[in-house]
């Protein structure tokens, strides 16, 4: 089926802008990364809209006149009950229509940028199938690359197997936004997490794992979370964390976010804060030299972020790791029956990507080591667990902290241009103690998680006004409210738990308190039946009324579902990041974390692999 | 080695070499033996030996290095091999993954890493073929409550009127040539001293059969086997010389022993006479020379048999026939020479081994039935004869042709100082076909072997 017509429904386009007319073939790319059945959701729902275009006309939205178009919309969008199926569209047409609208304003060619410090990846079907190592790394992310570091340095025959593929910093300039967007991301960006309200999760799949296309922003572990870990959970590694912590930081550049670059964005967020009086300043950030490209969650197209492809794995690479890219682990591979119990072997890898390969075993090749990292992801591990016959720990996959975020955007009389700046720029710390941490976050078009209200011709005054748009994220520190089912494809469940909806609730009245200090004349507030508040009294009155199910969740710090903890019964891991049952499989990702880091995650992921590597480097 | 595993096996395939990326021929001819049996379900470590060949770059006739046999376990086999290269020490390093998505292909496909101090310099994969794996799986049941070699040992001790032979049966697959060693010892039933002799045929294909008799000389007891006039046929080794023909032969077994009789009649010797085959097939590497011809045999197959008894029946005929995949069908069918039992329709001894098991279960099965009423039946004759028979589920019809022209007659004197002819062929063909009882009997199995199935009549 033809997107065209709904599309043009859904931006009131009448077809003759260049960029309106190329974005349903644009979304057509989009879709084709998606899992199926986000696919088909969308589908579904593109057909359920031509659906009730026939019935009310008597003719597809294809074959409408952009009027009759508009009506039909105005139509559906005048019924509350109708707007979550509408939102599951406007998502990814935003998306493909930011990126079209971009693309037509030609951005200016960027500067020669400095080659990337050297990797040492072989492509699966250029490795060989059967070889052997000291130790596997499974994911290349931040947990993996910082095992991988470790172990190399002292000594060990390293092999790091990446599902995603090597992509280079001179890529990402030559390269669309939108085109990254779909190759950087799993599922095309699109993995949700199932629950009422439904969260999007995305996480990243390339050399350096979702710190590739993660905000940069540098969060330490705060003190009473450590302490949370050591003592409530006998996660023995976080003693010593805060040692791992200076280690990482300094790996990784991490220093605070110059203001030259900042943008008006964060500035917004500054000034709102100095007017409340609220703790706020730009963000400690891994990226020196930053040039405010705003395009961190694509790709950072200057090399400025220190994702661990460009920090962390050269040093391992130049201590003797190698990276296996295109490559899936199937499955770890144990022998059972041995003296004193199970023990890994080694792991199977499917091969993807190689020409005049035959679909079959054949793109299968081995790798026997006698230990076996696992830095999959916290969605992932659990799967990967599993199909390895090592998911019989009752509490493996439970546990998910998800770090839910919600987003608001202020309109200010003056243009804003967010997408000029540094992307994460500015933390609001003064609810902090409460469970909510507010950063500015501005996303090139349609790529943030802020959705523009409205459909047809309301949606498209939205996006032509975006340039006076700010938009604040916050994030609440939440229960383990999640789950990850499944062995081959991944499911996950998250029931947002009443405390956490509070949270959020009140992050976004405090967002918008904000905006308005800082002169927003009106509140964009996510909320599809309630979409503007010109003031907080205006914006309580709509909290009053809605419930945490009408905000737009989305979720970028999963966590927790392999625990460590010292209580085998709780805990699937042991302190040191023992896997419990098998010898030889050690987990060094975010699964491990035993509770929401409350604070973005990727520096409490790095120390965390950091000691659990140490420990098993005899050292 | 009475309750070791060996076994061998030819592997073969190509490698690339990483720096030129050039693409050689790869032949592995290993060795592998343990001095455990195999446990399927546990980890077994083997040695194996053999020679490597990498076209252009490796032909080591003395590669040696590991197996590690863990096929459901850790569901691998790991072969480690070292072998020299115009002065480089080389690692083969591989491993079979058995998947049960695929069990028949993950056993037979072999892919390697060739390296060079640690240093990989080329990747390649082998096989092997399917058709060996069931006497590969085989070697699993290995536990062997009879030691071959001591099958091989010579039974007689002392007592007249008894005869004992070795005889192995082979043929060329390049040549299509078939092979025949016969040793026998002779205890004169009137008390004369025994002796030893026998003989040597070569059966090529096209050409005229030939062959040369040694002995017969005083028998000297030999205690693993037969040696006599320079003839030697013990575990392992068949050599000699007779006439114009010298032979020299290793023989590596690939199976469990068959008794072709029961077992009991092997330990007691009450039956006039019983046969038994110490490996039901067994491969055969070496050379033999015959006046118009030499023959380079290298994993041919084969089998050595052994009967001990009075002496030949007044009518017999024998069938060994390779069916391929490892199975084996073996039949002995006789008319007795003792009173009483001469007027009987022949006694069949029939034993067909397939995937590893023996049907009928029982041997005296197909040669007394249940009661005597379903006995096997033989129908002997030149050049064709046949077998038919039926137990449990399964019915057997076999018919073996001894082509006049391929068939050697021999003369020879048993204890009791009768003559007896055998006529023997070494090309014979022969045709097989199963059938299994599902409501009606449906086809199960059909083996035609074209000059490649061992066979004799004789009378006397
Ligand atoms: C848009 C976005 C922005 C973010 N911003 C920030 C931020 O500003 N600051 C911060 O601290 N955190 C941020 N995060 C989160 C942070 O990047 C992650 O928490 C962190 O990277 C997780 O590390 P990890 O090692 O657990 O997994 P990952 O970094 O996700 O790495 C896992 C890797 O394993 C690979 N893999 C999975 N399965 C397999 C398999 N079977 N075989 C082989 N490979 C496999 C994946 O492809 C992936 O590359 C952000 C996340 C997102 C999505």
């Amino acid at each position: 089926m033809s997107l065209d017509g709904l599309v043009a429904g859904l931006l009131a386009s009448d077809g003759t802008e260049e960029w309106a007319a190329r974005t349903p073939h644009r979304l057509e790319s989009l879709l084709s990364a998606m899992p199926l059945p986000s696919r088909a959701g969308i589908r579904a729902a593109a057909r359920a809209i031509d659906a009730y275009a026939l019935v009310r006309t008597g003719r597809r939205l294809g074959g409408l006149t952009p009027a009759e178009r508009e009506g039909v919309l105005a139509a559906l969008g005048a019924r509350p009950r109708l707007q979550p199926m509408l939102d599951v569209l406007k998502v990814p047409v935003l998306l493909a229509a930011g990126t079209e609208r971009l693309a037509g304003r030609a951005a200016p060619p960027t500067a020669p940028v400095p080659a990337d410090p050297p990797l040492d990846c072989t492509p699966a079907h250029a490795w060989p199938r059967r070889s052997t190592a000291d130790a596997v790394v499974i994911g290349s992310g931040a947990g993996g690359a910082m095992a991988a570091r470790t172990l190399a340095r002292a000594g060990a025959r390293v092999v790091v197997v990446e599902e995603g593929a090597h992509h280079s910093t001179a890529s990402f300039g030559r390269r669309a936004p939108l085109d990254r967007f779909t190759d950087l991301y799993r599922d095309g960006g699109a993995t949700i997490a199932l629950g009422d309200p439904p969260l999007l999760l995305p996480v990243g799949r390339a050399v350096g794992g979702t710190t590739v296309v993660n905000s940069g922003t540098c969060y330490r572990t705060p003190a009473h979370v450590l302490a949370r870990w050591t003592q409530q959970y006998g996660f023995a590694a976080a003693a010593q964390l805060d040692a791992f912590l200076d280690e990482a930081e300094r790996t990784l550049h991490v220093g605070p976010q110059s203001l030259d670059v900042l943008g008006a964005n964060g500035r917004i967020a500054l000034a709102g804060a100095a007017a409340l009086g609220w703790r706020a300043a730009p963000l400690r950030r891994n990226a020196p030299g930053c040039r405010g490209s705003c395009q961190c969650v694509v790709g950072c197209p200057t090399g400025a972020k220190q994702s661990v492809q460009l920090s962390v794995l050269p040093d391992a690479c130049a201590a003797g790791a190698r990276i296996v890219t295109g490559a899936r682990v199937l499955r770890i591979l144990v022998d059972p029956g041995r003296p004193g119990g199970p023990r890994a072997a080694g792991v199977r890898v499917a091969v993807s990507g190689g020409a005049g390969r035959r679909g079959d075993d054949s793109a299968e090749s081995e790798i026997l080591a006698p230990l076996v990292v696992v830095a999959a992801g916290a969605l992932q591990s659990p799967a990967l667990l599993r199909r390895s016959g090592l998911g019989r720990h009752p509490r493996l996959g439970r546990n998910l902290s998800v770090h839910p975020a919600t987003s608001v955007a202020g309109r200010f009389a003056e243009p804003v241009t967010a997408w000029e700046g540094v992307l994460q720029s500015v933390g609001v710390e003064e609810l902090h103690s409460r469970g909510v941490l507010i950063e500015a976050t501005a996303t090139p078009p349609g790529m943030g998680s802020f959705v523009l209200p409205g459909v047809g011709r309301e949606l498209r005054d939205e996006l032509e006004d975006a340039g006076r748009l700010a938009t604040l994220g916050a994030m609440v520190a939440d229960l383990p409210s999640g789950r990850v089912l499944g062995r081959d494809r991944v499911l996950v469940r998250y029931g947002l738990s009443p405390r956490d909806a509070d949270r959020l609730l009140h992050a976004v009245r405090a967002m918008a308190q904000l905006l308005f200090a800082a002169g927003a004349q009106e509140v964009l507030t996510g909320i599809p039946v309630a979409p503007r508040a010109r003031s907080v009294r205006e914006l309580d009155a709509i909290l009053g009324r809605v419930g945490p199910r009408q905000l737009h969740l989305s979720a970028y710090h999963p966590t927790g579902t392999v625990a460590a903890g010292a209580d085998p019964q709780r805990a699937p891991t042991d302190g040191t990041g023992r896997l419990r049952g098998v010898h030889g499989v050690v987990v060094a990702d975010g699964s491990l974390l035993p509770s929401c880091p409350e604070v973005n995650p990727q520096l409490s992921i790095m120390a965390a692999a950091l000691a659990v590597a140490e420990a098993h480097t005899g050292g | 080695m009475s309750r070791g595993t060996r076994f061998r096996e030819t592997m073969t395939g190509s490698m690339r070499l990483t720096t030129s990326g050039r693409v050689s021929p790869v032949r592995l001819d290993l060795r592998a033996s343990a001095d455990h049996v195999l446990r399927p379900f546990g980890t077994t470590l083997a040695r194996v030996e053999g020679r490597v060949r990498v076209a252009g770059l490796a032909d080591d006739p003395a590669a040696s290095g590991e197996l590690e046999i863990s096929p459901l376990a850790a569901r691998r086999i790991r072969y480690r091999l070292a072998f020299t290269a115009g002065g480089r020490r080389l690692v083969l390093d591989g491993w079979k993954s058995i998947t049960p998505r695929h069990p028949v292909r993950s056993m037979t496909v072999l892919p390697f890493t060739l390296y060079e101090d640690d240093e990989p310099l080329g990747t390649g994969t082998l096989r092997f073929r399917a058709r060996a794996l069931p006497s590969f799986l085989a070697g699993f049941r290995f536990p062997r409550r009879e030691d071959p070699d001591a099958l091989t040992a010579a039974r007689w001790r002392g007592a007249p009127g008894r005869t004992e032979v070795w005889y192995t049966t082979v043929t060329d697959p390049a040549t299509g040539t078939g092979l025949w060693l016969h040793h026998e010892l002779t205890a004169p039933a009137d008390g004369s001293a025994a002796y030893a002799h026998g003989w040597a045929a070569v059966f090529p294909k096209g050409a005229p059969v030939r062959h040369a008799r040694f002995g017969p000389v005083p028998w000297k007891p030999e205690d693993r086997g037969f040696a006599a006039d320079g003839v030697r046929a013990v575990p392992g080794r068949l050599a000699g010389a007779a006439g114009a023909m010298n032979w020299d032969l290793t023989e590596q077994p690939e199976a469990a022993p068959l008794f072709t009789f029961p077992r009991w009649s092997w330990r007691r010797p009450l039956l006039p006479a019983a046969q038994i085959l110490p490996a039901a097939r067994a491969t055969y590497e070496g050379t033999v020379r015959y006046e118009d011809g030499t023959l380079e045999l290298t994993g041919a197959p084969g089998a050595s048999a052994r009967i001990y008894g009075h002496g030949n029946a007044r009518r017999w005929s024998w069938l060994h026939a390779d069916l391929g995949g490892g199975d084996v069908l073996e039949i002995v069918a006789a008319v007795s020479t003792r009173p009483g039992l001469r007027r009987l329709p022949p006694l069949v001894f029939l034993r067909l081994r397939r995937d590893g098991r023996t049907w009928p279960r029982r041997p005296e099965r197909s040669a007394i039935g249940w009661a005597g009423a379903l006995r096997f039946r033989a129908d002997i004759g030149l050049p064709t004869w046949t077998v038919t028979g039926r137990a449990g589920l399964r019915r057997i019809r076999v018919t073996v042709t001894q082509p006049e022209d391929r068939t050697l007659a021999l003369e020879y004197t048993d204890p009791d100082g009768a003559r007896a002819t055998c006529r023997n062929c070494e090309r014979a063909d022969a045709q097989v076909r199963l059938d299994r009882w599902w409501g009606r009997w449906r086809p199960e199995a059909d083996w035609r072997l074209d000059g490649t199935a061992h066979a004799e009549v004789g009378t006397r």
